[in-house]
């Protein structure tokens, strides 16, 4: 029997279940493999008899938290999909703001209607068995992951920073184009598209498991950056990561 | 073997000819800096530029290679997968010929390495000299990597509007004979040769303050210094050093099974022993857990075990690692300061 699985979102721009519905050439071979029974953003029907859920998005609200402890219950296996789920992402930027403000902000007149608290990833709510990293995620990596876990095996992500792909793909340094970089601690598997495209790392896959953080920071102060300006680096993706510690 | 001359007007239709029967390879420009590629017009190589990012390695050892193809539930024997093709590498610089010799010890002597051996084998390398050195980076005069005799099939000096090429093996000479265009080097030629060379050993100085052959000793009495922690606390352990440099050939080896979950590929892709997970066991024991213990063991590597293992240095002073460096580790001030230390 195919093992059924299923999609869904929680605070975030919905991007990696895009990514998701976007494998084309291989989503044919996909269903071949597994059964989908929820997933919102491809589908009407509405399952809750699945084996294996991947989910996308942050925690930013109490009623989150409930549907997302039943997910947990249900799903043997949960896999986090991007880094809003993964790391908290983005939404985290706002736990560096005043909370009521933030919430004016963004919902206006409205604001009474919805709660909000500060944004965290979902292992800060459940157990988490897995991860598939990234703003957005990388398509092979999902499918690296749904395969490892097909064949019984233990998805792993690679403990080895960005530098490594940026140097096998022989990209010029980041910082030798008077820019910074958070690849040396960030953890590859995104075959460094961003350097590799002109851009700097800005971390989304998260830190590697031990990174030498003090060093970078020298790094980064020496190519410009001020304190401000490195802890506004690190919040981008890692905000969560600052406030747990 | 014979020593000929080529005018410098007639290498592009050189290049233009051996296009017609090898892949041709040389170093190009990349958003200003340099990295060997796939020469596609003759134009294109940059005999005069140095200092490339990485290695010509990658194309007897490329960064991802599929070693077999298998089955899943073993119903067919696994297929080894072994790709090579005629190439030629155009202006191997004389550390990278001295790498390439390094490398084809490495994956000959203890295991015949097929997959390396069969490019190693289909390639033809034509080395030209250095005029000065690429940076304040290079120390390949104090490695002894600045001349090589040997590792290349042809070797190019540039000298006024001609390049004085020395063949290296029968394979080199055969293809400037089936050229044609090369004449033999006259008398005038040798005496060419030897000021060229003269001139080119003053520009080159040494970096390190000893004779090199003392280099093993100083690793061997530096083992505890304190020197690899201070190393240690710098390093960001990114890899990089490994990953640009032209003699580091460790590879991991993983599995790939294809979405049809019956079959895949193993492959090998490059490692680093600066990376934290390198030494780590199947137990979860790490023997290099510490940075600093892994940064030492990259310079035991250059500086004593290869040197003890195959008679010469693992490190040909080609400066990519300290040019890669965010941290500024540079060699010739490590291995200056093990000397201090002694």
């Amino acid at each position: 029997m195919k093992p059924k699985i299923a999609v869904f979102e929680f605070s975030s721009c919905e991007g990696c279940q895009l990514m998701f519905a976007n494998l084309e050439a291989e989503i044919l071979e996909v269903l071949g493999a597994v059964e989908i029974v929820n997933f919102r953003e491809i589908m009407t029907e509405k399952g809750d008899d699945y084996q294996i859920a991947f989910v996308e998005g942050a925690i930013t609200q109490e009623s989150e938290i409930e549907r997302l402890k039943k997910i947990r219950e249900q799903a043997k296996v949960l896999v986090a999909l991007g880094a809003c789920a993964h790391l908290g992402g983005v939404n985290c930027m706002k736990n560096y703001q005043d909370q009521e403000e933030v919430r004016r902000y963004v919902y206006k007149e409205r604001a009474e209607w919805f709660d909000t608290i500060p944004a965290r990833p979902l292992s800060a709510v459940v157990p988490v068995d897995y991860a598939v990293p990234g703003c957005p995620i990388d398509k092979k990596e999902l499918l690296e992951v749904t395969k490892s876990l097909l064949l019984g095996k233990k998805p792993s992500l690679p403990d080895y920073p960005v530098c490594v792909e940026c140097k096998m793909a022989e990209n010029i340094c980041v910082f030798d184009k008077g820019m910074t970089c958070l690849g040396p601690v960030t953890r590859a598997g995104c075959a460094t598209i961003c350097p590799t495209f002109g851009n700097k790392c800005e971390g989304c896959r998260g830190l590697v498991d031990n990174p030498n953080v003090n060093s970078h920071k020298q790094v980064l102060q020496e190519h410009g950056l001020s304190v401000q300006g490195i802890l506004n680096s690190f919040r981008m993706f890692e905000g969560y990561l600052e406030v747990a510690k | 073997m014979p020593l000929k001359v080529i005018e410098k007007r007639d290498v592009e239709p050189l290049i233009r000819h051996l296009m017609e029967r090898f892949q041709v390879v040389g170093i190009k420009k990349k958003d200003g800096k340099n990295t060997y590629g796939v020469i596609e017009s003759p134009a294109e190589l940059r005999l005069d530029s140095c200092a490339t990012i990485t290695s010509p390695k990658k194309y007897f050892f490329p960064q991802r290679e599929t070693l077999l193809q298998f089955a899943v539930d073993g119903s067919w024997e696994p297929q080894a997968v072994v790709e090579a093709q005629p190439r030629i590498i155009f202006g191997m610089r004389p550390c990278d010929i001295a790498a390439t010799w390094m490398l084809d010890m490495a994956f000959s002597e203890v295991n015949a390495d097929a997959n390396y051996l069969e490019k190693r084998k289909r390639a033809l390398i034509i080395g030209v000299d250095c005029k000065e050195p690429c940076d304040e980076y290079c120390f390949c005069k104090s490695m002894g990597t600045l001349e090589v005799e040997t590792g290349y099939d042809l070797f190019f000096t540039a000298a006024d509007d001609t390049y004085i090429v020395r063949t290296g093996t029968p394979e080199g000479e055969a293809l400037l004979g089936e050229w044609g265009k090369a004449r033999e080097a006259l008398y005038e030629d040798r005496v060419k040769l030897r000021a060229v060379q003269r001139e080119k050993d003053e520009r080159f100085k040494e970096a390190l303050e000893f004779d090199v052959e003392e280099l093993p000793r100083f690793l061997e009495d530096s083992y505890r210094s304190l020197l690899w922690d201070v190393l240690g606390e710098k390093c960001l352990s990114c890899g990089s050093c490994n990953l640009v440099c032209p003699t580091c050939y460790c590879f991991n080896v993983l599995d790939e099974v294809k979405l049809n979950l019956s079959e895949g590929e193993r492959y090998r892709v490059w490692d680093s022993c600066q990376l934290e997970g390198f030494a780590k066991v199947a137990t979860g024991e790490n023997f290099r857990e510490r940075r600093g213990d892994r940064v030492r063991h990259r310079f035991f590597r250059k500086g004593k075990y290869m040197k003890e293992m195959f008679g010469r240095f693992g490190c040909v002073g080609c400066g990519r690692c300290t040019r890669a460096c965010l941290v500024h580790i540079n060699p010739i001030e490590v291995y200056n300061q093990l000397k201090g230390g002694e």
